[in-house]
């Protein structure tokens, strides 16, 4: 982060900018590369929260309830948010199987997790814990939480199964895919509110 | 002794050339072993990457044959012939173009996850259909390598510091922008 604290670092070219106040909807950017640094929240300072918390509400139907029936000739068969992981697991691939369950499962959880850590101590006043650690988590765990892909992949195989069989999706698709959208929407508020409340002046 | 892991990302682009490379080489058995058997009604084929695709677009699901080729050929090749650009201009020294390296650097980063794709897929299709001894569909090899090429490319992107882009340039005089 930056040297000063009133002082905020373009995340992509490294150049630093004073910290302004932003009204809701505008957007600070970065002067020399036009990164977006921050935009103001039209949804109040309790956004990511809100989000953060939505999205681990729905992350217990999201795996237990069905995400797709499909049948055949009498048979029917369930596909939960965890077939992906099975599929791969039954056929001996077990290291995939963990990626998979890593990427689309748990590093989602544990990133609503990290955003509850860094967010409810501030909003109830209690002293900040580990905040840097939980931010840095925060953003590593960005790179591989990947709910939004798994989302399209299982779209994309209730098309192509379509066409074989009947299938139909289950409140568990939906209950994901919202998750998967609370999540994006929580991580976005967090980082635009926490990158900055900055404009794009360059610190005199 | 506990020691610290040393850093992923550096102002030497040369880990993240390595990275690209491996992925790049990855790349090959992916597309060129089978990822996917699939058994329906008595009939068995197999299929790489690229059949898998052809056999999507022939089948007339047009949009879902685009899907897949986006994620699983187009977007590996974009990342790594956008990465290599990056790290030659990284290499080459100050450029007049800094702004636009920059935001090819924010959109490679926002598009190398899309390929994990065809992974999700596969498991959820092996997974699903499993419909006694009629109809199954199985991951064959080419998933591995496919799915190690990807996670080579999204840490090579980590391990590019886009701020080497910016070392060598002059200081900024205009004051703000604002939208």
């Amino acid at each position: 982060m930056s040297a000063h604290p009133q002082n905020l670092t373009c995340r992509l070219c490294g150049h630093e900018h004073r910290a302004v106040p932003l009204a809701p909807g505008e957007r600070a950017l970065c002067v020399r590369c036009d990164t977006v640094l921050a935009q103001g929240s039209r949804l109040g300072a309790d956004a990511a929260l809100a989000f953060t918390i939505t999205g681990l509400m729905l992350a217990l139907p999201a795996a237990l309830l069905p995400f797709i029936t499909a049948g055949k000739l009498g048979h029917e068969r369930v596909g939960l948010l965890f077939t992906g992981v099975n599929g791969f697991r039954d056929n001996g691939m077990h290291l995939l199987a963990i990626w998979v369950l890593l990427c689309g499962t748990l590093v989602p959880i544990a990133m609503l997790i990290v955003l509850a850590g860094l967010l409810v101590p501030a909003r109830l006043g209690w002293p900040p814990v580990q905040v840097d650690l939980l931010s840095r988590a925060a953003h590593a765990l960005g790179y591989w939480a990947m709910p939004e892909v798994q989302v399209l992949a299982v779209l994309v195989a209730l098309m192509k199964l379509g066409k074989l069989v009947h299938v139909a999706i289950g409140p568990g698709f939906w209950c994901y895919g919202a998750m998967s959208f609370a999540l994006l929407l929580a991580w976005r508020s967090f980082e635009f509110q926490s990158t900055v409340r900055g404009d794009a002046s360059p610190p005199s | 002794m506990k020691r610290r892991l040393p850093r992923l990302r550096s102002e030497n682009p040369a880990n993240a050339a390595a990275l690209a490379l491996a992925a790049a080489m990855m790349l090959v058995p992916a597309n060129l072993l089978p990822i996917l058997n699939t058994q329906i009604s008595g009939l068995n084929r197999t299929d790489t990457i690229f059949s898998g695709i052809v056999e999507l677009w022939r089948q007339g699901l047009w949009v879902i044959a685009v899907i897949v080729f986006t994620a699983s050929i187009l977007i590996p090749v974009l990342k790594l012939a956008g990465l290599g650009w990056l790290i030659l201009s990284a290499h080459r020294g100050p450029s007049n173009d800094v702004r636009r390296l920059t935001r090819l650097y924010a959109a490679l980063d926002f598009i190398g996850r899309w390929s994990m794709l065809d992974v999700f897929l596969v498991g959820f299709l092996s997974g699903l259909v499993q419909f006694g001894a009629l109809s199954t569909v199985e991951p064959r090899s080419g998933i591995i390598a496919f799915a190690i090429a990807v996670v080579l490319t999204v840490l090579a992107t980590q391990a590019f510091d886009p701020r080497v882009l910016w070392r060598d340039q002059a200081p900024m005089t205009s004051t703000s922008t604002a939208s």
